[in-house]
């Protein structure tokens, strides 16, 4: 049998009707759609009935899409990618995990030359979901999901779910119904999420790219702003981006950078012994004037550190030393005090010592000049005779600075690497594979 | 741009340890005393020290 | 739903839309795609024109077959499902599968590539246009088993025949055909 099948009509117009007024004829405009019981004309003032024909359809229609309003309104066209794209479907799905039911939104997207594109929404995260061409490569292991390998990039199973329509609005390149159920395999390589989705007969993988609202509002000119996003989504970018580990890397270049200074520094820093005595003091003896002068001794080169150190045969007890160091030229003097104490013995944990018999000081900035000590010496009353020396060095390297410079530079690696990874686990707590719980947490079912 | 950030952070820390070593900085706490005279090397005695009154701490634990 | 009409500014209302189904059921949006008789593109450095077209419909929804002429005189298919465009030819192999064999993941070897199944239709012409390498068409739902690869390649089978039919090609950019002579949307 054959006969020639009929042409496929031309496309179907939509059937319209004008809203007019029924007293005067002119076109009503209505603003508060699905709020109005009545309409006013504007032209005549003559009330509508709530009942008329096309009055009342609007206004069903109203209810029916006020149970979930789009947040980008249908017919609203916007720029991605380049290319103009008119919001044509919405609908709602959820899934239940762990017994609580979570929805998200989805928006289809239409351009008659480039096709298709979907916008998921959830919880003020959106992405920007199209197709995929290429099929993706799945690993599993013991057929539980691990990674999916597309173009070159390998993407983590985050989630595996059953996901339920329960609200259609508008139009869709396949007939979707409430009720319409579908098993979804999510994987994540932010910012990029690859899903699977598998019905009886299909197979469906789209690639979605996270947008943010920001970008959308700005892209379909909705007026307000977009809702806040809440918590970390899936295939959110980490806001230091790979900014952690490129720091690290900084890291290590000015930790040997540092490294070279602390190097060249102690080359070239003289460290000259400028002066060396010993002294003795006894408690003993009668009080005299217990301070005296130092021989003169010159501090050479530029302005640099001086190091005093003292030395002192001190055992469970203490000497205290009252130094300035004096410029004979400029009349100008560094005061500061040096305790060396050293105490020992043995109690029932084993044997003790605090303190220690020698101590050094560094006089900071000291210009080239001559110079000389002035000591004022005090030790313990009941101490016999004790014997110090006391030892000058003329540009001595100072590590403390080196130490500080080394926090400081671990400072901002370690607190982007913090914030990092808890910007993650916040991103895989949502996830099937959750991070190990650091405390004690109460357990759920 | 956090990179560069870092990177110029990094390199002023650097150069200030670097500096500070040159200059012969130091964290100990010093007083500087101006117009010490020439007689205090003849009479160490008569030098007033800020730590004149200062007598420190020798108690046990 | 309701559009403003430009020049009085009165609202336009939809009659014909079932209200119940709003909110329950999405609508299928009207044939759309920018192809016609008659447009003319480049596929592969050979140049074709479209001549003819199948309209497949299905449970879901359907597609458009494109018959295009090559610039060699040989006969290739642009499918179109939803603005996703693939264009393939036939291909003689003799691994094809029965249609009572066919299961989702089922991999073949033809033409040097790995192809899995991905999808199974069960179709039937809804219409036809211009010229097309058949004399005659049935009325009944046909099977088509489509499979993809890790790259773009594509490949259907057809089981209009008895023995099936294998196309192969690949996935294509609606830019990378270079499309003239397309149709005209109003508003786009």
């Amino acid at each position: 049998m054959s006969s020639t099948p009929p042409p496929p009509g031309p496309p179907q117009k939509p059937a319209a009707k004008a809203l007019n007024c029924p007293q005067c004829g002119a076109a009503i405009t209505l603003r508060a759609l699905g709020q109005a019981a009545s309409v006013v004309c504007e032209s005549c003032h003559c009330i509508l009935d709530a009942k008329t024909p096309q009055l009342e359809i609007l206004q069903t229609f109203s209810k029916a899409i006020a149970a979930d309003r789009p947040l980008i309104p249908l017919g609203t066209r916007g720029k991605l990618r380049g290319a103009d794209y008119e919001v044509i479907g919405f609908q709602r799905r959820g899934t239940v995990i762990d017994g609580i039911r979570y929805f998200w939104h989805e928006y289809v997207l239409f351009n008659p030359y480039k096709g298709f594109r979907y916008l998921t929404e959830y919880q003020g995260h959106w992405n920007d979901v199209t197709v995929c061409k290429e099929q993706p490569i799945v690993e599993t292991r013991v057929s539980i999901p691990l990674v999916a390998n597309y173009l070159g990039e390998v993407y983590r199973h985050f989630q595996t779910s059953d996901a339920t329509t329960d609200f259609v609005l508008g139009e869709f390149p396949w007939q979707v119904a409430v009720g319409e159920q579908a098993r979804a395999n999510d994987y994540v390589h932010p910012p990029r999420l690859l899903s699977m989705e598998r019905t009886a007969g299909e197979t469906t993988w789209s690639l979605g790219e996270y947008t943010s609202g920001r970008d959308i509002w700005s892209a379909f000119r909705l007026p307000g702003s977009p809702p806040a996003p809440q918590g970390v989504f899936a295939n959110q970018p980490s806001p230091s981006g790979g900014g952690a580990r490129q720091l690290w890397a900084f890291f290590a270049l000015l930790a040997l950078l540092l490294l070279g200074v602390i190097i060249v520094t102690d080359f070239s820093e003289s460290k000259t012994p400028v002066f060396s005595a010993s002294y003795h003091l006894n408690a003993g003896e009668p009080k005299g004037e217990a301070s005296f002068v130092t021989e003169p001794f010159e501090l050479t080169g530029r302005t640099s550190s001086v190091e005093v150190s003292t030395n002192a045969n001190v055992s469970n007890s203490w000497i205290y030393l009252n130094y300035a160091l004096i410029n004979t030229d400029t009349e100008q003097a560094w005061d500061f005090g040096r305790e060396v104490s050293y105490y020992y013995g043995y109690d029932s944990d084993g044997s003790w010592h605090e303190g220690s018999q020698s101590d050094s000081v560094v006089v900071p900035s000291v210009p080239a000049g001559h110079y000389y000590l002035r000591i004022e010496p005090e030790v313990a009353p009941n101490h016999g005779f004790l014997a110090y020396t006391v030892d000058v060095r003329r540009d001595v390297p100072v590590p403390v600075f080196y130490g500080i410079g080394f926090v400081a530079l671990l400072l901002p690696p370690l607190l982007y690497g913090w914030r990092s990874w808890t910007f993650e686990r916040a991103r895989w707590s949502e996830s099937d594979h959750p991070p190990m719980q650091l405390q004690k947490s109460e357990e759920d079912d | 741009m956090l990179r560069k950030l870092y990177l110029l952070y990094g390199l002023l820390i650097v150069g200030g340890s670097a500096f500070a070593q040159y200059r012969g900085w130091s964290l100990n706490s010093m007083n500087q005393v101006h117009n010490v005279p020439r007689s205090v090397r003849d009479n160490p005695g008569s030098y007033r020290s800020v730590y004149n009154s200062y007598h420190h701490y020798t108690g046990g634990k | 739903m309701q559009t403003v009409c430009e020049y009085c500014k009165s609202i336009l209302v939809r009659t014909d839309l079932d209200l119940k189904k709003v909110g329950v059921v999405a609508d299928l949006p009207p044939d759309v795609s920018p192809i016609q008789l008659q447009t003319e593109g480049v596929y592969k450095s050979k140049s074709f024109v479209v001549i003819g077209r199948i309209l497949y419909e299905y449970d879901q929804g359907g597609w458009n077959e494109w018959h295009l002429l090559m610039n060699d005189g040989s006969s290739a298919w642009l499918s179109d499902a939803q603005n996703e465009f693939a264009v393939t030819s036939s291909f003689n192999a003799s691994n094809l599968p029965s249609a009572s064999a066919l299961t989702v993941g089922q991999q073949f070897q033809w033409n040097g590539s790995t192809y899995a199944l991905s999808v199974i239709t069960k179709a039937h012409y809804r219409g036809v246009q211009g010229e097309l390498p058949f004399e005659y068409w049935d009325k009944d739902d046909v099977l088509f088993a489509d499979f993809r690869t890790p790259t773009r390649h594509f490949a259907t089978l057809d089981y209009s025949d008895p023995q099936p039919t294998l196309f192969l090609g690949e996935f294509v950019e609606f830019d990378d055909l270079k499309l003239k002579n397309l149709r005209q949307f109003e508003g786009w």
